[in-house]
């Protein structure tokens, strides 16, 4: 399914009397990849969680469906990848566990059938996990989590994507991984929403980059907006 | 329920079954242990992986409240269940949605619960003394299985059915919602309904286990054995039939065993002093599979 549009109009955030985000005004374009960069404590975070809805914000964030998609599909709820993702270290929850009772009826404490295990080995195999569906969530390594976050998300099958920060903890072999995924993901038209501080992939894949920094300071190509910011200061953040 | 007693009650007659079916209260307490052993492993289960425990042990304790405004409002002493059951599922549902505006870390607010909820009960216990015999409060606070009756069963059965009902048709979205509460959110699941739905069910599971288990002790029992499976499982569906086993033995050797061996000890202590050896076995097999 392909992505939609996003607009925000003057959305802004409080929380606590404090001024997160000032009112924004941007159009997200269906289709493409837009990066969120900014400094530590820029409000990267909470402007990806309004976008999603998790955060009690003012102004509109509008979606607007390509032609054609069915209103009423699942398809359109967006999948959320959260930052660094934790798990109770003993809980005998495994990895085909976490998966299959995203796409199952058949409550857990009943065998599940063959066609969802296949259908959850099938999304292991895409994020290189395969071999890790028999292992408790507590004891996979914070790059395996990752992945493990990414292949719940493409379960759903979604238009609408929102990754906060998706390469941590991730080595050089899931970086790959994942960065292939995404660019995948691009070529299917969805609409990715990322959290991201390597400038080296926002240069490299980015369509769109919105620099946060209390509010949005600056959207545009990465030519556009990294010409004219402090990469440096960009690249710890 | 009647036949079924007349039933057992002809085996014992008859030699087959031993002499302790010649008791009706047992077999109503067995019947009990057989619905309530399944229900507090099934949903302990969950209680565990929502680190909801120090909850339900707050709960158990209002329960004594509950009984205290039941009897003190004209309910029947043996059933006062208006008082138990609102008393409880007003404290959870308030517990529970005062945890969700405040920042007080939840251990803290239900450890104030608990105090409050144990306070009033102390409190009240003065009224209810010069109402009926105290001595029936230890049945409360520990459990008895001389008091289960047909109406109790009739509760629990239908408790039972409730819970088994909600497990069947939204476990899973469940546990999506309590391991990543923000994508269930996103994904569209109701993550607060679900959670208030689960704190009622645990409240009535645990004011139906107040007969048999006790106040104080049914709380230990939604947790130790789902600690004590936990430790020696590897799956969900593992970890929730080893939990329902172990919770079923314990419920039924806790009032079967006391009337083998005579000895005087309230069927909630029983159960739970089980339950603890079982742990203790399961921790002992864990470190040798560990060495191993």
């Amino acid at each position: 399914m392909k992505g939609p549009s996003i607009s925000l109009q003057n959305v802004s955030l409080n929380l606590a009397g404090n001024c997160i985000l000032e009112p924004v005004n941007a159009e997200l374009q269906a289709g493409q990849l837009h990066l969120l960069i900014g400094p530590n404590g820029a409000g990267k975070t909470s402007l990806l969680k309004t976008l999603l809805g998790l955060m009690p914000h003012k102004g509109e964030v509008l979606r607007h469906w390509p032609a054609g998609t069915d209103k009423n599909t699942s398809d359109r709820l967006p999948v959320y990848i959260p930052q660094q993702p934790k798990f109770d270290a003993v809980l005998p929850v495994t990895v085909m566990d976490y998966l299959a009772a995203s796409i199952s009826r058949r409550p857990l404490f009943f065998r599940q059938s063959g066609r969802i295990k296949t259908q959850v080995m099938e999304t292991l195999e895409v994020v290189a996990m395969a071999d890790k569906a028999e292992l408790q969530l507590g004891k996979l390594s914070g790059g395996e989590r990752q992945r493990l976050m990414f292949a719940q998300a493409l379960q759903q099958k979604a238009g609408l994507w929102f990754m906060d920060e998706p390469m941590t903890g991730l080595d050089g072999e899931g970086q790959r991984i994942i960065t292939g995924l995404i660019q995948r993901l691009r070529q299917e038209q969805k609409t990715l929403v990322m959290v991201h501080h390597d400038m080296d992939f926002v240069r490299q894949y980015a369509d769109n980059v919105l620099l946060v920094d209390g509010g949005v300071k600056q959207t545009g190509t990465p030519e556009q907006v990294l010409g004219r910011s402090d990469t440096a200061m960009l690249e710890v953040a | 329920m009647e036949s079924i007693r007349q039933f057992l009650f002809e085996q014992q007659a008859a030699g087959v079954l031993p002499d302790m079916f010649q008791y009706g209260f047992l077999i109503n307490s067995l019947a009990a242990a057989l619905m309530i052993g399944p229900l507090l492993g099934g949903m302990g289960s969950l209680v565990v992986i929502k680190r909801l425990a120090f909850f339900s042990e707050a709960v158990g304790h209002a329960a004594l409240t509950g009984i205290a405004i039941g009897i003190l409002l004209g309910e029947p002493a043996s059933h006062p269940f208006g008082g138990l059951f609102s008393f409880c599922l007003t404290f959870a549902v308030l517990l529970h949605w005062v945890k969700s505006r405040t920042a007080v870390p939840y251990d803290a607010l239900v450890g104030v619960f608990l105090a409050v909820a144990i306070a009033s009960g102390a409190a009240l216990l003065l009224f209810v003394a010069r109402k009926v015999n105290i001595h029936i409060l230890e049945n409360v606070l520990f459990g008895s299985i001389l008091t289960v009756q047909d109406t109790d069963l009739a509760i629990l059965a239908v408790i039972t059915l409730l819970c088994m009902a909600a497990m069947l048709l939204f476990g899973n979205r469940a546990l999506i919602a309590t391991l990543s509460p923000e994508q269930a959110k996103v994904r569209g699941i109701r993550v607060n309904l679900y959670e208030y739905a689960f704190v009622l069910l645990i409240a009535l599971i645990t004011v139906a286990a107040v007969k048999i288990a006790g106040a104080i002790l049914v709380g230990a029992m939604l947790l130790i054995p789902a600690t004590t499976a936990r430790l020696v499982t590897r799956n969900v569906m593992q970890f929730f039939w080893v939990n329902i086993v172990i919770s079923t033995c314990c419920c039924v050797a806790g009032i079967l065993l006391p009337m083998v061996f005579d000895l005087p000890v309230p069927s909630g202590a029983a159960i739970v002093l089980l339950a603890s050896i079982g742990f203790v076995a399961a921790v002992g097999f864990n470190r040798i599979r560990s060495l191993a």
